[in-house]
């Protein structure tokens, strides 16, 4: 024991009693064992076991301490501790040098000169061609269907066995903006092909997750307005060029009082489509604050207490999508120069995302 | 921990590249630091954003003194800068199409010729330029004239059909290689114009399929041989011709499965570097066709230039994916890479740059530049810009100096300079009459 205590003298352990200090010295000899080191079974699991149950305790104390320390703020009449952000990947996502600025003169300039340019000024109206692979079947029509739903200016062709190149051609002579074809695989609908007209990119991407309106709970049925749209964090440079890919698609004109709006929302290069109509309604409902159509007639005096909330009825389809490559010219995979196209060796790390 | 190995960049050494993009902008970068750990960031920036100037070709003259570059935009203007500063000397406008809009019949390929026929006072330069539609033209422009060529320019046409991609002069600068889309490789004898060699293609395999000629890209082999000639196709093959054999290729491989876009020779004569419309690049020994290896790094997009250093043994390409990247040759690691967010189409070296630590200072840079687009304006009693060893902010400071001298003793000269590009808009209204 006194050699002990000569010990940890030397090592300058803060003052504690000298007994604590040898035990806490011993404890902390036994933990640096790794439990995987241990060759023996029984004895490394009882000794992995005991390390967990420890983990466990120390971190309900944690709890209960943040808890009793809020509560006691609540009840002093203080301000309670900040709460712990969670670190999830978003957060935790690596700096990437190519997000957009926002006062990137460049940035604007090369808007203004791209490809979709002609029709976000709204120069030209979007008018979409969408048509399958060569095979279609089960899921794919009915997808289709809900697509022409969706998109308006949408036109659906049959596929025959013409080639991609011809069918860029012969919607260029027709005057389409874009197009659209749904590959389908194994019966499943699961890619998607956006090719920009004239001689816009084209991006491929995988789909996957479809749910069909029917199979929608309590959805709703689309109107014909011009849906809103809403496109949310494509914050790099390629990420924003898709985004304006999809703009494009859309007319540029909303019709509010529609009430209907459709969502791709970028998270992680996986982005989700949804597609809502909405509803403003007031939560303490003694004043009928909805706009257009609302089913309660109540004529009440309004206490001007109310909280504005709007309701969403999903209608139609609902899907991800993720981009596997985008390609400068139309489609044309054998003589064309990518963009951008995903490749294993880009993959890093686990917090770094393009879109 | 993350549980995915992240890739160092270790630093470059230090260069200087220019960088030339779709919507017009030239960039210089700049690595400086000792040793091999330098970060290259962008110096300079020079032109508006504007995607009818689009950047389509572009040469240099790599000397000390009096580097000139020639840059060529996609409404077919060709303008001669100053690799320094940006500066533009002046700017030649190709009127000789009529009825055809100069996107259509864009030129393809520049260059500069490093010879100087006439005396080094006049400062002029010849250039040789080719269209897509096959009209290639050695034009002579003199900044001391008032027209656009002293002499009438050669033009000749190089093909009777398809359209050119590339043209590339040797080492010599005596001959000079065509080809395209449709077009087989050829080359042209420049003193005499007259084509002394057409590429034959290979014969049909033995399927009987034939794939019809595209060459997107080529280069010489060697500075001094104008014989070899290494070809990249859109249908992602490879071909050595030499034109002391035969005219069909003698080796001729694969590479991937996306057009090559970019071709580059080392000057030991032996290794090429190809890149393709995916974003491959990958260095292969020519006199076997056997591929060395590829250069990994996250390349996403088609590249469309790459460029060798003369001197340090390491890499640049630029491409649609708007990073300029640059690689060690040996080790065929990326040694950083540099965001440049637009569409780029050529990357050029410096080499004469010695790095040294300069202050960029601000009222120097806006003194100095932009004078105005005029053809007719020259600079003719201006001393040709000496390159010193020391850093291009001395140099600067020299032009001004002279600037300033020659204000007092010039005649009926005016010079107008506009106001800058850079971010700091300071807008500087010199105007010297006299």
């Amino acid at each position: 024991m006194g050699g002990k205590r000569k010990d940890n003298g030397s090592e300058g352990v803060e003052g504690e009693e000298d007994s604590k200090n040898s035990n806490k010295k011993m404890k902390k000899e036994k933990r640096e064992i790794l439990p995987s080191s241990i060759k023996n079974k029984e004895k490394r699991s009882a000794v992995h076991a005991k390390l967990k149950h420890q983990k466990k305790l120390d971190k309900r104390k944690k709890l209960k301490a943040r808890d009793a320390a809020a509560k006691r703020a609540l009840e002093l009449g203080e301000e309670p501790p900040a709460k712990q952000i969670p670190r999830t990947i978003e957060n935790a996502r690596e700096a990437d040098e190519t997000v957009c600025m926002p006062d990137d003169e460049e940035l604007f300039a090369g808007n203004d000169a791209d490809e979709f340019s002609a029709i976000l000024k709204q120069d030209r109206t979007p008018k979409i061609l969408i048509t399958t692979c060569r095979f279609n079947s089960t899921r794919g029509p009915a997808f289709i269907n809900e697509l022409l739903s969706v998109i308006p200016n949408a036109h659906y062709y049959k596929r025959g066995t013409y080639d991609l190149k011809k069918i860029v051609e012969y919607a260029n002579n027709k005057e389409f903006t874009s197009i659209v074809v749904v590959h389908t695989n194994r019966r499943e609908p699961d890619a998607l092909l956006v090719i920009g007209l004239p001689d816009g990119p084209t991006a491929h991407f995988k789909l996957s997750s479809l749910v069909l309106r029917k199979d929608i709970k309590n959805h709703g049925n689309p109107t014909s307005h011009e849906p809103e749209l809403v496109l949310n964090n494509f914050t790099t440079r390629l990420g924003h060029r898709i985004g304006r890919l999809i703009q494009s698609l859309f007319p540029q004109s909303p019709n509010f009082r529609g009430r209907r709006v459709i969502t791709f929302h970028n998270q992680r290069d996986f982005i989700f489509f949804r597609h809502h109509r909405y509803i403003f309604e007031a939560k303490e409902t003694k004043q009928s604050d909805s706009k257009g159509k609302n089913v309660k007639d109540t004529k009440g005096e309004g206490i001007s207490k109310e909280k504005v909330i709007a309701r969403l009825q999903e209608c139609g389809p609902r899907f991800t999508l993720k981009l596997v490559s985008l390609q400068h010219g139309t489609f044309d995979t054998k003589g064309g120069e990518y963009e951008w196209v995903h490749k294993p060796e880009m993959d890093t790390s686990r917090r770094r995302f393009f879109l | 921990m993350p549980r995915a190995t992240t890739v160092d960049c270790p630093g470059c050494p230090p260069l200087r590249a220019l960088t030339f993009d779709a919507l017009g902008l030239i960039k210089v970068i700049e690595a400086r630091g000792k040793g091999g750990g330098g970060v290259p960031k962008v110096v300079d920036r020079w032109g508006d954003p504007d995607a009818s100037k689009g950047l389509v070709a572009a040469s240099l003259i790599d000397r000390k003194i009096d580097p000139l570059l020639a840059v060529a935009r996609k409404n077919g203007v060709i303008e001669i800068l100053n690799p320094l500063n940006g500066e533009l000397f002046f700017s030649v406008s190709d009127l000789s199409n009529d009825g055809v809009r100069p996107e259509d019949n864009a030129i393809v390929g520049l260059h500069l010729f490093r010879k100087q026929r006439l005396e080094l006072a006049s400062r002029s330069c010849i250039l040789l330029a080719c269209r897509t539609k096959g009209n290639a033209s050695i034009k002579t422009i003199g900044m001391a004239d008032t027209k656009a060529g002293s002499g009438a320019p050669k033009t000749w046409n190089v093909c009777a059909s398809g359209n050119i991609s590339f043209s590339e002069v040797d080492g010599s600068e005596s001959y000079a290689l065509f080809g395209g889309k449709g077009v087989e490789v050829n080359m042209w004898d420049l003193e005499q114009c007259t084509k002394i060699w057409t590429a034959k293609p290979p014969p049909p395999n033995s399927l009987g399929i034939f794939t019809p000629t595209w060459f997107t890209s080529a280069t010489f082999l060697s500075k001094d041989d104008h014989r070899k000639v290494v070809a990249g196709t859109n249908n992602h093959q490879v071909r050595l011709y030499d034109l002391s054999a035969q005219r069909r290729p003698v080796i001729s491989f694969d590479f991937r499965e996306n057009p090559i876009k970019a071709v580059a020779e080392d000057p030991d004569g032996h290794t090429i570097y190809i890149g393709n419309g995916s974003g491959d690049l990958a260095s292969v020994d020519i006199r076997t066709g056997k591929l060395l290896g590829c250069f990994l790094g996250k390349c996403s997009g088609s590249i469309r230039s790459i460029a060798r250093h003369p001197e340090l043994p390491v890499i640049a390409s630029c491409g649609l994916d708007s990073y300029l990247r640059i690689w060690d040759i040996g080790t065929r690691q990326l040694l950083s890479s540099v965001f440049l967010k637009q569409h780029l189409s050529k990357v050029v070296f410096d080499t004469n740059f010695a790095e040294e630590e300069v202050k960029h200072d601000v009222a120097d840079t806006a003194t100095l530049d932009a004078l105005s687009i005029d053809e007719t304006v020259g600079e003719t009693e201006k001393p040709p810009t000496k390159r010193k060893k020391s850093s291009s902010k001395e140099n600067k400071e020299g032009k001004k100096k002279k600037k300033a001298s020659s204000k007092e003793k010039d005649g009926t000269k005016k010079l107008k300079s506009k106001k800058d590009d850079f971010a700091d808009g300071q807008v500087s209204d010199l105007e010297y009459t006299l």
